[in-house]
This record gives C-alpha cells, sequence and structure tokens, in this order.
C-alpha cells in the first residue's frame, strides 16, 4: 500500500485523474503519459534548434568579417527579424525549453506522490535527478547563447561560481572560457556544451528507461498536437526579444529572470558562493537520497519471485510481462527436457506477481504468497457452507 | 441459488474495500461477496478463476486500479488482455464469460464498486445452472 505518502495526496492525485478520465477517457488522459511529455518536448527543441543551428553564428566579434558587425547577438536578431517564421522557431525552441522544465517536474512530483520512486526504481529516480541537472544546465547555456546583457552577467557569475570551487575550480573555469578570458572561443563553447549535452540527454534517457519493459516514451498524436497548440499559443502571446548586445567593457548588473531555469542565479545574487555550492550540491545529494532502498526496506520488504525449477517450461512468458526486466530466460540446465529456464534478478523484482499471472504452469511464485494458497483460499471461500 | 458465493480478486491498491469487509474477507453489504486481495490484479492467473468457478463459485469479479495508472506499471492491462484473450495465458473457453465482470477503480471508487458488485452478484445467482457456454465478451 502506499505507506510512505501523505495520503491524501495521493487519493486527490488519483480522484483528478479519475476527473480527467471521465472527460477524456484513460487513452488521452495525459496524466498517463507524464513521463513521455518532457520526452515530446525534447525531439521539439532538437527539431527547431537545428534550423535554429543553421543561422547561428557562436562569435562575439568580427574575427571573419570586416565590413559590418557580425555576431551572435545579430545572428540571433537576424533569425528573429529577417528570417520567415525566424521569430516562431525561435520562441518555440525558448518556451519548448520551460516546458519541458515544467513537465518533468510535473513527473517527478507525480512518481513521488504515487509512490513510485524507491527501491527497485532507485535508478529512474537517480538517473532522473542527473537528467534534470544536465536539462538546466543545457537551458542556461542556451541563454549565454544569445548574447545580449544577460548572457554577459550570466557568463560572468557562472565563472565566479566555477572559480570558487576548491581544487578543480580554476580547471573548470579554464574549461568553460575555452580560455581565460571571454573570447570568441568561449562562445563557439558554449555552443559545444549546448548540442553536445543535449545529444548526451539520450544517453541519460538510455539509464533512465534500462530496467523497464516497454517504457511509454511517446504520448498518443492526440496530447502531441494539444501540447503544440499549447506551446504556438504561448509563442504568439509572448514573443521573444533579446537584451541589448552584450559589451564586455561594460558591466551590466540586472536581467530578466526566466524562474525555469536561471533560478539558480538568483541564489547565488543572494548568498555568497561557498554557501550557493554547499545548497546546491546538498539538495541534490539530498534529493539523491530519497529512493534509497535501506529507507524502506523495514515497511515495505520486497520478496523477489522465485522459480519452481521442476515445473519452468522456459515459454518465457514471464520474461516479456515483467515490468522490470527481472527476468532473464538462460539455456536450461543438462538434462532438462527444454531449452530455456526462467532466472529472476532479486534486486530488479518489484515482487508484483505479474509473472504469476503470466505463468499457466504455476511455475514461478511469490515466497510470501503462493498462488497455490490464493487457489486454495479462494476454492475454500466459495465453497463454504453459508453461515 | 442465492446462496452461491462471488469472489472478488482485487488488487490491494484499487479500490480500498477494508471499511466494508469483515475480517473473513466477506463484504458486510452483499452477503456471499468474499474478497481476495492481491500486490497486484497482474497477479491474477486465468486459472485462479477457472478454480473458483469449478470449487462452484456464481461469479468472479476481476478488480484492478483503473486503466493506465498501475503501481506495477502494467499489471491491470494485463489481466485485461488476458480476460480478453488478447494475451497468453487466457481464460478456458468452458469459463462462463457472463459470470466473470472485470472493473477498473481507483483507490476512493469504493461506491462504485459495490453498486457494481451488488448488480452483478444479482445477475449471476439468477443465472440458470449449469450455465450454457455463451461466449460473451468479459471485459467490461
Amino acid at each position: 500500500m502506499y505507506t510512505s505518502i501523505p495520503k491524501g495526496l495521493t487519493d486527490l492525485t488519483l480522484a483528478i485523474e479519475k476527473g480527467t478520465n471521465a472527460v477524456i477517457s484513460n487513452r488521452y488522459n495525459p496524466f498517463y503519459y507524464h513521463g513521455a511529455l518532457p520526452q515530446f518536448y525534447l525531439w521539439v527543441l532538437f527539431l527547431s534548434g537545428l534550423l535554429l543551428f543553421a543561422y547561428y553564428i557562436p562569435t562575439i566579434d568580427n574575427a571573419y568579417f570586416s565590413a559590418n558587425l557580425v555576431n551572435a547577438w545579430t545572428s540571433v536578431d537576424y533569425i528573429t527579424d529577417k528570417l520567415p517564421m525566424g521569430a516562431v522557431i525561435r520562441g518555440i525552441h525558448r518556451y519548448a525549453g520551460d516546458a519541458m522544465v515544467i513537465t518533468i517536474v510535473l513527473h517527478a512530483l507525480r512518481v513521488w506522490v504515487t509512490d513510485r520512486y524507491r527501491q527497485y526504481r532507485w535508478i529512474q529516480w537517480v538517473s532522473g535527478i542527473v537528467l534534470l541537472l544536465m536539462v538546466l544546465f543545457v537551458g542556461q547555456t542556451g541563454y549565454y547563447l544569445v548574447w545580449d546583457e544577460r548572457s554577459l552577467v550570466l557568463t560572468r557569475m557562472t565563472v565566479s561560481a566555477f572559480d570558487a570551487v576548491p581544487f578543480i575550480g580554476p580547471g573548470l573555469k579554464t574549461w568553460f572560457l575555452n580560455g581565460t578570458a571571454i573570447t570568441n572561443l568561449t562562445l563557439s563553447n558554449f555552443l559545444f556544451i549546448h548540442i553536445g549535452l543535449s545529444f548526451t540527454l539520450l544517453f541519460g534517457l538510455w539509464v533512465h528507461y534500462v530496467r523497464m519493459t516497454r517504457p511509454v516514451i511517446t504520448p498518443p498524436p492526440a496530447i502531441n498536437y494539444m501540447l503544440m497548440a499549447i506551446l504556438l499559443v504561448v509563442v504568439f502571446a509572448y514573443p521573444i526579444t533579446s537584451g541589448k548586445m552584450a559589451d564586455i567593457n561594460s558591466a551590466p548588473t540586472s536581467f530578466d529572470i526566466d524562474w525555469f531555469f536561471l533560478f539558480p542565479y538568483w541564489l547565488m545574487a543572494k548568498v555568497d558562493l561557498t554557501t550557493y555550492w554547499v545548497l546546491m550540491v546538498g539538495a541534490t545529494v539530498g534529493l539523491c537520497l530519497v529512493p534509497l532502498p535501506s529507507l524502506y526496506k523495514a515497511a515495505n520488504p520486497i520478496e523477489a519471485a522465485e522459480v519452481v525449477l521442476s515445473k519452468c517450461t522456459g515459454c518465457s512468458l514471464c520474461s516479456k510481462d515483467c515490468p522490470y526486466q527481472a527476468i532473464e530466460m538462460v539455456p536450461a540446465p543438462a538434462g532438462s527436457r527444454f531449452k530455456l529456464l526462467a532466472t529472476v534478478k532479486p534486486y530488479r523484482c518489484s515482487g508484483c506477481g505479474v509473472c504469476v499471472g503470466a505463468c499457466a504452469f504455476d511455475a514461478i511464485d511469490l515466497p510470501n504468497l503462493l498462488d497455490t494458497d490464493v487457489t486454495a483460499q479462494i476454492r475454500a471461500m466459495a465453497e463454504a457452507k453459508p453461515n | 441459488m442465492s446462496e452461491q458465493k462471488v469472489i472478488t480478486l482485487i488488487c490491494e491498491r484499487a479500490c480500498d474495500l477494508d471499511s466494508v469487509c469483515n475480517d473473513k474477507g466477506e463484504v458486510k453489504e452483499v452477503d456471499g461477496l468474499h474478497v481476495v486481495k492481491l500486490p497486484c490484479s497482474g497477479m491474477i492467473q486465468p486459472l485462479m478463476i477457472e478454480a473458483a468457478m469449478k470449487a462452484g463459485a456464481a461469479g468472479v469479479i476481476v478488480t484492478g486500479c483503473q486503466i493506465g495508472d498501475c503501481y506495477y506499471r502494467e499489471g491491470n492491462r494485463m489481466i485485461r488482455e488476458r480476460l480478453l484473450g488478447q494475451r497468453p495465458p487466457g481464460l478456458k473457453k468452458t469459463v462462463d464469460r457472463q459470470r466473470v465482470l472485470a472493473l477498473w477503480l481507483s483507490r476512493p471508487q469504493k461506491d462504485r464498486f459495490l453498486s457494481e458488485a451488488k448488480e452483478f452478484v444479482a445477475f449471476v445467482r439468477q443465472l440458470p445452472t449449469p450455465p450454457p457456454a455463451a461466449a460473451k465478451p468479459a471485459a467490461k
């Protein structure tokens, strides 16, 4: 049962989902695709980012052009003002990023509220936190790329934050700036981080999905159209504008904040850098410890399913149906009549019993609830004389 | 006839029947309606439904969480597909489909369960025995 979560919160979520089902049916309930929503926005970001990449110039001054000033800021300006639909693509790229953060947070909240984050699911939770950090950093580098005054402030704040890290600080700073000061090479490094890290997200997502059979990664088209429509409404209602072009010799001090990506900078401005890093690292480690198996072992013991070796025919139905890839088919031992034998990986097993339902030969059992006992109980109940 | 039992196989995370059951797992309001709790509706074997019928139960109610929302990701979908014959192992052809009811209810939906169950119990008890081998779709 849902033991470690406030019961009212879980009931509220279930009631909201029930209401949503009544209106738009189970098939199109976005709550049942909460993990697939950020994934959809990721594809939107890849596609719109590719289009922006075709026109973006990662420099800060006239390194290659002499007649007019051509740099990151003017190329973004060109995309926004001159290119047909350029402003729309730019808006989509910006707001899809915001939407991705929102949907990731909603995904994490639902997973927490419905108690689906701990023990055998710890790898999904921890990889999810790493993915969120990566998404935030990718999004922040996107803000540096525009190269307006905000980008300059953010870059300088990031440099000072990296510089304050003990031991590896100077190295981080040099890596981040691609040198010792802000130059043309800095912006190409930002572009590399922005694109390279966003493709690394795919590797992180592989880890995120690896223990799940048939992960739900694509919402039905109807939901995709809805997500896209919401995005376009925001894009046209609140067009994106750049600030003034960054001037390295100036020292701007304030900027409009995007709360979805830039909240760490708000914190950075409030506290000193040591406190900042302690808070950020502390929060990350704290979140990663939430699903620690030993915290829940006593309250929710999991007894992994066990295969009855003499009965297993190697039909592999349980292995196909297991939702956590916990059952592996191995070659049957010599002398067996069958080719394969099911084996359970106990650290992946959730003890849900789906494999028991999948087995037509009584060959797999939950040790704390034998299916023979359940059947016997059913028989006893059905045969009992009325009292 | 009216004393024939009806067995409910229910996921412990689906609608919460603790408050309406006595300590022997029998629903207080409906005579002869027994409840067997399982960790997930995906654990229900079609064999269990057949065993209940063979032992003389009038019908079986299968209850899982709302389709799309399974704590263990896919359990309720799997038992639904098994009942509908879309996923092996399925229910034997000899099992009268009229006597199996599937309900997909989330935890707060206790009242819905009771009203549906009352109707179903009354319905299966008035069916003639031995049941004709009608092949109606099982899941609702």
